[in-house]
């Protein structure tokens, strides 16, 4: 059995409308006491088999015997039966996948990086290590300042830049701010896309001179299929070849992601 | 009683239940979702092994369809030397039968991977042979006699539900020992970038191709154990397949998308031949 994984069915306590965006709160506690940041969960989005494939969620707050999870305001059919299902249903899920996010021993400075809806997967991150009494930066490149996190969902002491991609009059870019925050960092945890990995390893190898194995973990922003690493739906292609991200990540060494040097 | 899949081969290859994973539905015997083990089926078949490695097609390999799926991996797999390298103990531990799926891209390979594992004992309980949706009926003729001259493991030969009562005679004749009925049609959808991904359909939506197929190969008279692979979802299902002819099921997406009703489906198989006495 893949270590740790379980299908349990979660009770749906709460909904939460955050703009077109709903937020779920799900609670069952032996998945929860399993779950780890970076880590998701399969949720089946339906009462028979339509939609057929469970969906894949990476939680947002962790606390106790819950967790969090978006559903975004999109066309899929799964995210919209979700978006209607009574409150105190039980939702049949799968979890945890994979490897989540691993702060080393002896770090004290964390830096996070997000890349718009992928950020959100960082706050658990965020509150476990700020719970560490660590400090805690998160950056955030957004399209819009709309879609970014809003500050107080963060601890009051977590540093925090929300940055347009396209800059805008008086806008920091992110480069800009990774130039303060990179060589501060003892750590990057990151959550985005292949092309936004590649642009966090050009800036570390400008501000670090070199991207070091152990410097940087980084979420692969995959969907999974049944989570076991049997499908071979999930993979990516990665250092020493093309791999099961549910079984490698999703969370990776960014040298694994880009390559060294 | 036990359930024979080769009962004219003189290794056989028993089951004690008619329930088996079907090919790569655990991997190579390494991938067992929660609440799910070994000894609850009658056999694994593992997932394909070509001589060489393949990285397989790039991702996106998997787009939903109602009722279903297509997941097109190219036959990715790392080869036949480092699956037997990896695989081999813990098929010896593993308290099950395991048939290993042997893929071919060139005339030869899948020969040339039996023939060695003959000489490894005791290795997989027997072989997979999955027939190409474009094979012709000389080609598959020709490639199962050459595998039984160089293996005596039990050979069944999965095929092509579409075309699975034109070759089924053929299969026989050249030696196979139990026919799997079979491969879904491959189809087409695009994902959610609009690229045509194409490969066999998967989930409930490919049942009734596995029915019509299973029906008419079973008419056909052969005297070969018959096995039903393909939408197999629910004891009626099971039940269904086993009226119309075959002696065993295979099952797949259901351990892939819902491991406890696959738990409930094997279970309710198993009590079947404990509560009778058969096993």
């Amino acid at each position: 059995m893949t270590a740790g994984m379980i299908q349990v069915e979660a009770t749906l306590v709460e909904r939460r409308f955050v703009g077109a965006v709903q937020e779920l709160r799900l609670q069952q506690p032996q998945l929860a006491a399993r779950l780890t940041a970076g880590q998701p969960v399969l949720v089946r989005t339906g009462w028979g088999m339509v939609p057929y494939l469970r969906r894949t969620f990476y939680p947002i707050a962790m606390a106790g015997d819950s967790w969090v999870v978006r559903v975004p305001a999109d066309g899929d059919p799964g995210h919209a039966w979700l978006r209607t299902v009574p409150e105190g249903s039980a939702l049949d899920c799968l979890g945890p996948i994979g490897l989540g996010f691993r702060l080393p021993d002896g770090t004290r400075r964390v830096l996070c990086l997000g890349e718009g809806e992928a950020a959100w997967s960082l706050l658990p991150l965020v509150v476990e290590a700020e719970t560490l009494a660590l400090a805690v930066a998160l950056a955030v490149e957004v399209i819009t300042r709309r879609e970014g996190i809003p500050a107080a969902r963060l601890p009051p002491a977590v540093e925090y830049r929300l940055i347009p991609r396209d800059g805008g009059h008086g806008s920091e870019r992110l480069e800009d701010a990774w130039g303060d925050l990179l060589p501060w960092a003892d750590v990057v945890m990151a959550a985005g896309s292949v092309p936004f990995y590649r642009r966090l390893a050009e800036a570390i190898r400008d501000h670090r001179l070199l991207v070091r194995r152990g410097f940087a973990q980084v979420l692969y922003p995959a969907t999974f299929l049944c989570g076991t690493g049997a499908c071979l739906a999930c993979v990516a292609d990665v250092a020493g070849g093309r791999r099961r991200v549910c079984r490698r990540g999703p969370v990776f060494d960014l040298t694994e992601v880009v390559g060294m040097g | 009683m036990v359930i024979e899949l080769a009962p004219r081969n003189k290794r056989g290859l028993s089951l004690r239940s008619p329930i088996m994973a079907g090919s790569g539905a655990v991997g190579y015997g390494d991938c067992w979702p929660p609440g799910l083990e070994p000894r609850y089926f009658g056999a694994i078949v593992t997932a394909g092994v070509t001589m060489r490695p393949r990285p397989g097609c790039e991702p996106p390999r998997v787009v939903e369809l109602p009722l279903g799926f297509v997941l097109a991996t190219g036959d990715h797999n790392p080869g036949y030397r480092r699956v037997i390298a990896q695989h081999a103990d813990l098929w010896r531990r593993l308290d099950v039968p395991v048939i290993l799926s042997l893929l071919g891209a060139e005339p030869g390979d899948r020969a040339w991977m039996a023939a060695r594992l003959e000489e490894d004992d005791p290795g997989p309980a027997g072989i997979e042979l999955p027939v190409p949706e474009n094979a012709n009926l000389g080609e598959v003729s020709a490639f199962i006699a050459a595998l039984r001259q160089v293996t005596t493991l039990p050979l069944l030969v999965k095929l092509p539900s579409t075309r699975a009562a034109y070759l089924a005679e053929a299969c026989v004749v050249a030696g196979a020992d139990a026919l799997v009925i079979g491969t879904p049609p491959p189809v087409v959808y695009p994902t959610a970038d609009g690229t045509p991904l194409e490969g066999p359909l998967a989930g409930p939506m490919a049942l009734p191709f596995t029915l019509r197929a299973l029906r008419a190969v079973a008419a056909l008279r052969l005297d070969i154990p018959l096995i039903a692979a393909g939408g197999i979802h629910s004891e009626a299902d099971v039940r269904l397949c086993r009226l119309w002819g075959a002696t065993a099921v295979q099952i797949r997406s259901l351990i892939w998308t819902d491991p406890t009703a696959a738990g409930r489906l094997v279970a309710a198989f198993a009590d079947t031949v404990v509560r009778s006495g058969r096993v």
